[in-house]
């Protein structure tokens, strides 16, 4: 029997699903948009009036800075092994998110090169896939919803 | 409203984090008591006690340094006061700073004429990492989870970014971290209260490991276990007690700024509809810094800026000078932030060189800036003449902390 494959962590990204999509939030009074979802608005000006509903973010996004994490880490985090590539993608929505990239290649990243979603395995165990997101390059002109 | 100055600081000797011995809170004592008698002052004279502490055991696995779990309280205990307002502070790295704030905010509304700022912490070894108790519970605390990304690599992203957006290689980034490193270590080597006495090379530096590129180990502050502490005074009474008043021009506390595009640390993502200009947050505080002191940034002679990482330092100075960030870079290459220079920074050695006992490193800068303007830095002695001096501070979770000193005679 295969192993069942889980998010590392519940409510980051919609699963299992044909096409996953991060999980955030939008204010229906001012438009602001949170990742993850949060349930009050972050918009200084916004009257808070309304709570924020879930909006799945855009796939693609532009690469706004990274790091090659070369270190491992410890104790009940020793599954994100060195080395490994970290990116703050800018998506459509104007919101900056941080997340895992596919390439640990430091030479084929480039800010300002078109990344997308996937979801992919951070590492398994005897029991389960742990699943998480990352961003991969989006180069070839592949068209995203 | 009451003027208030800094009239006496004290450290001790920074050593290895996890050290048993002394307790936290006889640290705490040692170093509160020798503020005190420096300001030639009694417990019973303090109307307040701040601090800024951690209270996590030396045994404790990597978690992060959040609790600030009464040490006011446990301090005015064993010195013995009168009542005091006893007041906690805990935010992360700019705790020192803050702490200072609130001792300036209660002398200049009048609730207190003297006030104890006392620090002490140890720093857990290695990444931080949130404790599982709140990575079970918390989604935003889940990042290090979900994405491994460490303190060091949120740094790492923002050096690369500011490369970028000057149009420059990474490798011109990584060596003027370099040069910072080896420049605060031989302030460091002069600082008889810093852990680290070894003077670097840029060579050195640049061999050592790379954590998260363009970030090498060297350009990264270790974790140390130390303290620190002050003493402030409304104007009067600072004058009875010293002829060289420190006085606090200006003292600011700051937090995120909504549309900030540089994500802060331990966060899942930041931005808002509209993107701002990055390191907005980290400008935020010094602009009002300095209109509550009624100076701009070309009256700033000298600078202590926290720095966790070496970029902290070179981003300090972009945003307290305000000025183009080639300036920045000359400055640097230049070897002006030296004592010798035209803008000394981080004389003290910075906590490049003391590690970072995360919930007082503040403290360090208080007490430099406070020793560089009286003129006892010793061979750290600024070369030009000192007026004003700034301190600045950044803690997780987008936590800052600005502070103005002054000559007050």
């Amino acid at each position: 029997m295969s192993k069942k494959a889980i998010p590392i962590v519940e409510g980051l990204f919609t699963w299992p699903s044909d096409n996953p999509r991060l999980i955030g939030s939008k204010c229906p009074v001012c438009g602001s948009i949170q990742f993850p979802k949060s349930i009050t608005c972050n918009n200084p000006e916004c009257d808070h009036s309304k709570p924020p509903e879930e909006y799945l973010l855009s796939t693609e996004g532009i690469l706004y800075s990274f790091t090659i994490h070369h270190y491992s880490l410890r104790g009940p985090l020793s599954f994100h092994q060195g080395p490994y590539a970290v990116g703050a993608v800018q998506l459509p929505e104007g919101i900056i998110v941080v997340g895992r990239l596919t390439e640990t290649d430091e030479k084929k990243l480039k800010i300002g090169m078109r990344v997308r979603l996937k979801i992919d395995k951070l590492y398994e165990d005897e029991e389960y896939i742990y699943l998480t997101y990352f961003f991969e390059p989006a180069s070839g002109g592949e068209e995203s919803g | 409203m009451a003027e208030s100055a800094v009239v006496s600081v004290a450290l001790t000797e920074w050593v290895k984090a996890g050290e048993p011995t002394p307790l936290m809170i006889d640290r705490l004592v040692e170093v509160a008591v020798k503020a005190l008698q420096e300001a030639k002052l009694r417990p019973a004279d303090l109307d307040a006690i701040i601090c800024n502490t951690s209270a996590i055991p030396f045994d404790s696995p990597s978690y992060i340094t959040t609790s600030a779990q009464h040490f006011a309280h446990r301090l005015a205990e064993k010195i013995g006061v009168n009542g005091v307002q006893a007041i906690n502070v805990s935010a992360a790295c700019a705790s020192g700073a803050i702490a200072l704030a609130v001792a300036d905010s209660m002398i200049k509304s009048g609730t207190a004429k003297r006030v104890l700022v006392a620090g002490v912490d140890n720093s857990p070894k290695g990444f931080y990492l949130a404790a599982q108790s709140v990575l079970d519970h918390d989604l935003a605390a889940t990042v290090v989870k979900a994405v491994g990304v460490t303190n060091p690599a949120y740094w790492a992203m923002w050096a690369r970014r500011r490369a970028y957006e000057m149009g420059k290689d990474i490798e011109d980034i990584e060596e003027l971290m370099a040069i910072v490193k080896a420049i605060h270590s031989e302030y460091g080597a002069l600082n008889p209260y810093a852990r680290y006495k070894k003077v670097f090379t840029v060579e050195e530096v640049l061999n050592s490991p790379v954590v998260c590129s363009p970030l090498h180990l060297y350009m990264i502050c270790a974790t140390s276990s130390g303290a620190g502490a002050c003493v402030v005074a409304d104007m009067d009474t600072a004058q009875r007690i010293t002829d060289k008043p420190v006085k606090i021009a200006a003292s600011v506390v700051g937090s995120m700024v909504y549309g900030e595009p540089m994500p802060r640390l331990r966060s899942y993502a930041t931005g808002g509809k509209s993107a701002k200009t990055p390191f907005t947050e980290w400008r935020r505080v010094i602009e009002k810094a300095y209109k509550f002191a009624g100076i701009s940034a070309e009256d700033v002679d000298i600078i202590e800026c926290h720095d966790t990482s070496t970029f902290h330092t070179i981003n300090w100075i972009d945003q307290i000078m305000g000025w183009e960030r080639e300036e920045t870079d000359r400055l640097i290459r230049n070897g002006e932030i030296r004592h010798t220079g035209r803008l000394p920074v981080n004389l003290s050695g910075g906590t490049s060189s003391f590690g970072e006992a995360v919930m007082c490193q503040a403290q360090i800068m208080i007490h430099e800036i406070f020793r560089q303007l009286r003129g006892e830095a010793g061979p750290r002695q600024a070369k030009k003449k000192l007026n004003i001096g700034v301190v600045t501070a950044y803690g997780a979770y987008g936590s800052y902390g600005c502070i103005i000193l002054e000559k007050g005679w």
